[in-house]
């Protein structure tokens, strides 16, 4: 696999959850010496986890959203020629899930919240020269049913406008130039193979994004997964995990974090179960040439992964 | 019975769990300290082995710690088993200055005081409206305007056993030019005060003159230090005052600021002040070693002047 091809996100960085020092990555300094760093693990291309919450309370120098670039940058224009001087050639792709807005019995200030900032992230996505749009069709399973008991009940009406939605996106997306990617998360309400009815009441345009440690999670094979649809995938994202599912953890609140057993569902990649060289040698026997991200989300060490990334992009060289 | 109580703003980030059982299972799997950081038994028991306890909740936490614990009752009940109550929330309300937001202000008001009185909390401490940036500078007309959904916002609060107690940022479109004009236009009987002790001497108040002046309208404080008095317009009405590019503070540990906080606990002894003082870390790149710091400086500089 060419590793000009690959790229990591910026999920690498735990924004959300508390840990000694998380204060320094509210600050731009952090994010353009993390740029550097990423630079020179050798990777020249990220991905970009929209939040639209840094747009709220002055947080603006967390650069995941269109708000805080302007603030920051004045313009993605900027943004990008700042990438440029500490080694990024390029943002590969933006992703969006829209969890923040499930947070009332509402589903009207759902779809209307996060629909707006879906648009918004796909302009963005398309300002910074990305290639793809990943977004995660769904909230947690679990969050939804909290707020919405009667989730099940609601599941049809729930698909139908979802899809509307993403239909939308779709024609926005395609006019941007972008391609749109549905994130297939173990999590999901279209988790597994619930996400190919959704992928085929979409235009053709629209691909599927494979994370091999959600699939793994949801007890499918990523690989067996991978060879049944490679000709709708368009985005890969290489995630690792030990995780096993025993207790329906997908169908919690917080699903990443299980209730009754502490752990770190996503891994390091290299440093979980997840066969990535095979992955990578199938992607490349199918001759897959869209984007490969990898994810190293819920990392206690930033640093550490990145060169534990690195590790392992060099076991894939040789 | 002293006479100060101390509790802590929660400036904790997101904590993903209620309890971790499997602790040391957990803390093997990368032998990080994320384990230390991550369920609210753990955060909640340093809180009380440090002598804070109450807590102030974070409205933008909310979201996390509902589907967490089901609901806020079962939240007080978790941290009240770890002797921790829930003091109060903040609470921003919005465009309180415009007159055609003044029905939703009102109401957003009327829904955290509901969300506190669940948690069993006694404060809302809140900003009266947006940032200057965008905002600012306010007519007199807006000003009043702010009074007016702030005195009918008390007014349900006080109703429901809450005070309402405004609270000033150094980057709020309420500012030096109208911050004691606001605190005159309402109602002393249903707004109170909660003085940020570093946030009104960042926007240019003198921290004992402000408290000398309205002594009597005061609920509560957030005590934290500053060393970054006086800010100028350029830095009070930035469009992202709050975190700084380069990683500078404007909050610091008391006593590693400053201010003159033995000067206030003078004050606080001469006016007989009983309350809470809830002590607030944002900013710390270590919030349990700011806790930690924060009970020394109390136990020996401050509560030797008044307890």
């Amino acid at each position: 696999m060419n590793s000009d091809q690959i790229s990591i996100s910026l999920d690498l960085i735990n924004r959300h959850y508390q840990e000694p020092n998380r204060n320094r990555f509210e600050s731009r300094y952090f994010w353009e010496e993390l740029y550097s760093l990423i630079s020179a693990s050798g990777l020249r291309a990220i991905e970009i986890p929209y939040e639209p919450v840094w747009q709220f309370g002055g947080r603006s120098g967390v650069p995941m959203n269109r708000y805080c670039i302007n603030t920051k940058y004045e313009s993605a224009a900027s943004y990008r020629t700042e990438l440029g001087k500490h080694g990024i050639d390029r943002v590969a792709g933006v992703t969006f899930d829209p969890n923040l807005f499930m947070r009332n019995d509402n589903l009207d200030f759902f779809f209307g919240a996060s629909g707006h900032f879906a648009g918004e992230a796909v302009a963005h996505a398309a300002d910074l020269g990305a290639d793809y749009f990943a977004i995660s069709p769904s909230p947690y399973y679990g969050r939804a049913a909290h707020y919405h008991p009667d989730l099940e009940t609601k599941r049809a009406t729930f698909v139908d406008r979802q899809t509307d939605a993403l239909r939308s996106l779709a024609e926005k997306a395609a006019a941007s130039g972008v391609t749109l990617v549905l994130r297939n998360e173990y999590w999901s309400l279209f988790r597994c193979e619930d996400i190919l009815p959704l992928l085929d009441a979409l235009p053709d345009g629209v691909k599927l994004d494979i994370d091999t440690a959600s699939l793994t999670i949801a007890g499918v094979d990523p690989a067996a997964f991978i060879a049944a649809h490679q000709d709708r995938i368009g985005c890969v994202h290489l995630t690792d995990t030990n995780f096993v599912d025993t207790n329906e953890t997908w169908k919690t609140a917080n699903p990443e974090f299980p209730e009754h057993r502490a752990t770190q569902v996503f891994r390091d990649p290299g440093t979980g179960g997840v066969d990535l060289p095979g992955i990578v040698a199938l992607l490349d026997r199918q001759g897959y040439a869209g984007p490969v991200v990898f994810s190293a989300r819920q990392t206690r060490d930033p640093f550490r992964a990145l060169l534990r990334i690195r590790a392992l992009l060099n076991q894939l060289s040789n | 019975m002293p006479n100060i109580r101390y509790a802590n703003m929660s400036h904790w980030k997101a904590i993903p769990y209620r309890q971790i059982d499997n602790f040391r299972e957990f803390y093997y799997e990368d032998k990080t300290n994320s384990a230390y950081y991550s369920d609210w038994d753990t955060i909640l028991k340093y809180q009380s082995a440090l002598g804070f306890p109450g807590i102030e909740i974070a409205p933008w936490d909310l979201a996390d710690i509902l589907p967490l614990f089901g609901s806020p009752e079962n939240f007080t009940s978790f941290a009240k088993d770890r002797g921790i109550e829930v003091i109060g929330m903040f609470h921003g309300a919005h465009a309180s200055h415009a007159a055609d937001h003044f029905d939703e202000a009102v109401r957003a008001g009327r829904e955290a005081v509901d969300t506190i009185v669940k948690f069993g909390g006694q404060y809302m401490n809140t900003c009266p409206t947006e940032n200057y940036c965008g905002t600012g500078p306010l007519s007199r007309e807006e000003v009043q305007q702010c009074a007016k959904a702030m005195n009918e916002i008390g007014r349900y609060a006080t109703d429901h056993g809450v005070k309402l107690g405004l609270h000033n940022e150094f980057f709020c479109a309420i500012n030096i030019e109208n911050h004691r004009e606001l605190i005159e236009l309402t109602d002393p009987r249903l707004v109170h005060y909660c003085i940020d002790t570093a946030q009104i001497a960042i926007m240019g108040e003198d921290l004992l003159t402000f408290y000398n002046d309205y002594n009597d309208r005061i609920s509560i404080f957030h005590l934290k230090d500053t060393a970054s008095q006086r800010q100028p317009d350029s830095v009070r009405y930035a469009r992202d005052p709050e975190i700084t590019d380069d990683g500078t503070r404007w909050f610091w540990e008391p006593g590693l600021g400053e201010l003159d906080l033995k000067g206030l606990y003078h004050a606080l002894k001469q006016y007989g002040f009983k309350g809470w003082m809830s002590i607030e870390y944002d900013g710390s790149p270590d919030l349990l070693a700011s806790m930690a710091l924060t009970r020394y400086y109390l136990d020996n500089e401050l509560r030797p002047i008044y307890d």
